[in-house]
């Protein structure tokens, strides 16, 4: 089948033994795949697979980390740089050879991230090294048939089987070796090409995701409210750190560091930052804009449903419901929006 | 949970009672949960009118000890503090270690768990199911039980297994579970006796650890991390809980105890208010020469 006529078709599907044949070759080409794969009895991750029967493609609702580490990682290195022994300095850039990897099984909500993140890493500079991964990425999402209480897509303009910044969905049907295949991009009708084929299976239904609240009413009250006692009260038990940041597939805050390798020589890297720790935001002066734990949960929600929509035109969430779940409290944005639309709908 | 109703009512009505008489300006407890909610979300009642709010249920894990030495929480006022057997031994630690005025110590709300505990991992060696110091002592059984001894085989059991392993296997293991770690600080920041105002992790100047999340930064966090709590930790386990990439933090944190309990006369974190801390305080006892 010519790749642009796969695009848009309602009538595609893969079966299980045709995947197992797409990660073959894939991994054949020795290179990388990440896919939900379990990691210990309570922990499922997006990570790094070296054989079909690792990959998970049922049994989760959400993994506990997101695709965001394979796009923009926890740490890379920039560049490098040496001194000689007269004080010259060198400097070697990273090593920005071809580029390419398959992200497999990813939930809407996660492949949702691309067009968003998009627009802030080419916003003024473009982003050679986030580019450089999101350009040479794959994504095969993998709509959800389950969702949990936490679950929030359809409250951030998502869906259990949307499509956004995924180059091809795969949607469970009646029969559990086959998926029913749409496709979305050109890069996924290269890559599906040889393993689809014309047919028909019953799609399952997709999850019922509720539609939790508002967030034009959340935008709106973050808007008037940036100085409400609200924050300070509901912040006292956030005990101030990532998991929340760290688990959620938008956040993409960093800090850039030197990291000594020796003397004189060592690598500016960049490492993952979260605004909920006491040192974000710390000017050199010992002042900080975001002193209190208050202002800083205000950072988080009014940063993901004001700021980055007004700039942007899009909310900072896929609603997956990640920074729920890892909360060492029991936090996170949703239990935030819904106290916010009370408060809104009372005024 | 033996007579749960009951017990939720006690420790509103004393709620009520301190807030009514201002003996305390906020008390901190668990609140109530939703089915689906993992974790009940700890509150902070300030009125007397909201005591409704506090909750004991099976997902009352937080180790509120943590809070006593956060900068929000003591500009509140003075508090009254709710805790499960195993959280006071924090407080008995923070005591030691002067972090809690003792002009202005918290009211202790002890609430005492069934014998199965919270049914966590550390609720199956735990020794304190009744707080031992506290106010007052809420329990759903009357009288309120006597805690029982655990032997130190039983508490080091998961350790001994591990430990029978060959030290290849073991490195391997903890190369793989910090590999996992991704540096969110949730170990630290929950854990009651973590409270550095400036986290050796977070200084720069010089950078003693990298902050990246590499095998290099991460070993020498859970390293440094381990050896400051070293003698200290009392083994509440709330890091091992919230930890987003399960790291099995609660094995290295046995071995610690199992250290401060052989190299130090049976010393056992928060066990003994009047016992000085295994680190931080000279005896001549210590077996080390050069410190003579």
């Amino acid at each position: 089948m010519n790749a642009e006529e796969m695009i848009g078709r309602e009538d595609l599907i893969i079966n299980r033994d045709g995947l197992g044949q797409l990660v073959r070759d894939w991994l054949a080409k020795d290179k990388p795949l990440a896919a939900p794969k379990r990691i210990k009895d309570d922990l499922v991750q997006y990570a790094l697979c070296t054989d079909f029967d690792e990959i998970m493609l049922d049994g989760f609702v959400h993994p506990d980390n997101s695709i965001k580490t394979f796009l923009f990682p926890r740490h890379e290195k920039l560049y490098h740089y040496e001194t000689d022994e007269l004080g010259r300095i060198t400097l070697e850039d990273s090593n920005f050879g071809e580029f390419s990897q398959l992200l497999l099984g990813v939930r809407p909500c996660d492949a949702a991230i691309v067009p968003i993140l998009n627009h802030v890493f080419n916003w003024d500079l473009k982003d050679s090294f986030y580019n450089r991964r999101a350009e040479g990425t794959v994504i095969i999402a993998l709509g959800c048939t389950t969702c949990d209480a936490n679950c929030f897509c359809t409250s951030v303009g998502g869906a259990p089987d949307g499509v956004a910044g995924a180059d091809a969905l795969l949607f469970p049907t009646s029969d559990p070796s086959v998926f029913a295949v749409k496709v979305v991009s050109e890069k996924g009708a290269h890559l599906l090409a040889k393993y689809c084929a014309i047919g028909t299976a019953a799609p399952k239904a997709a999850a019922e995701v509720p539609v939790r609240f508002d967030m034009d009413t959340v935008h709106d009250w973050l808007k008037e409210n940036f100085e409400s006692p609200f924050w300070e009260e509901e912040s006292l038990s956030c005990v101030g750190c990532g998991a929340c940041s760290y688990t959620c597939p938008t956040c993409h805050c960093f800090d850039i560091m030197d990291e000594k390798n020796g003397l004189g020589a060592g690598w500016r890297v960049r490492n993952w930052d979260y605004c909920q720790g006491r040192q974000f935001t710390l000017h050199a002066s010992g002042h900080n804009p975001r002193a209190t734990q208050g202002a800083r949960q205000r950072q988080r929600l009014t940063h993901k449903f004001w700021a980055y929509r007004d700039r942007f035109g899009t909310v900072l969430c896929t609603g997956c419901g990640n920074c729920i779940r890892r909360c060492p409290v029991g936090l996170g944005v949703l239990p935030f929006a819904k106290k916010i639309c009370e408060l809104a709908k009372k005024s | 949970m033996k007579n749960r109703e009951e017990v939720v009512e006690k420790l509103r009505a004393s709620a009520r009672e301190m807030l009514s008489n201002k003996t305390v300006d906020v008390v901190i407890g668990w609140g109530c949960v939703t089915p689906e909610q993992t974790v009940a979300t700890p509150v902070f009642v300030k009125s007397p009118d909201d005591v409704e709010l506090l909750d004991w249920n099976e997902k009352c894990y937080g180790n509120l000890a943590a809070y006593m030495t956060r900068k929000e929480v003591r500009a509140l006022g003075r508090v009254a503090l709710m805790v499960k057997g195993c959280d006071e031994k924090a407080l008995v630690v923070l005591r030691r270690e002067s972090q809690i005025d003792p002009s202005n110590p918290p009211r202790v709300i002890g609430i005492a768990c069934d014998e199965d505990g919270l049914g966590c991992a550390k609720c199956g060696t735990c020794d304190v199911h009744v707080p031992r110091f506290a106010d007052i002592v809420i329990s759903g059984v009357t009288p309120v039980p006597e805690n029982v001894p655990v032997p130190a085989e039983k508490r080091y059991e998961r350790l001994s297994e591990f430990m029978k392993q060959p030290r290849e296997n073991r490195l391997a293991f903890w190369m793989k579970e910090f590999d996992r770690c991704i540096r969110c600080y949730a170990c630290r920041q929950v854990c009651p006796l973590c409270y550095c105002e400036r986290c050796i992790a977070e200084r720069n100047k010089p950078q003693a650890i990298d902050s990246s999340a590499t095998p290099r930064g991460n070993w020498s966090w859970g390293i440094t991390r381990a050896f400051h709590l070293a003698g200290r930790c009392i083994g509440c386990g709330e890091c091992t809980r919230v930890c987003p990439a399960e790291i099995d933090l609660s094995l290295l944190n046995l071995s610690l105890a199992n250290a401060a309990e052989r190299s130090f006369e049976g010393f056992r974190p928060g066990m003994d208010p009047d016992r000085e801390g295994a680190v931080g305080a000279y005896s001549r006892g210590d077996s080390e020469e050069f410190i003579r």
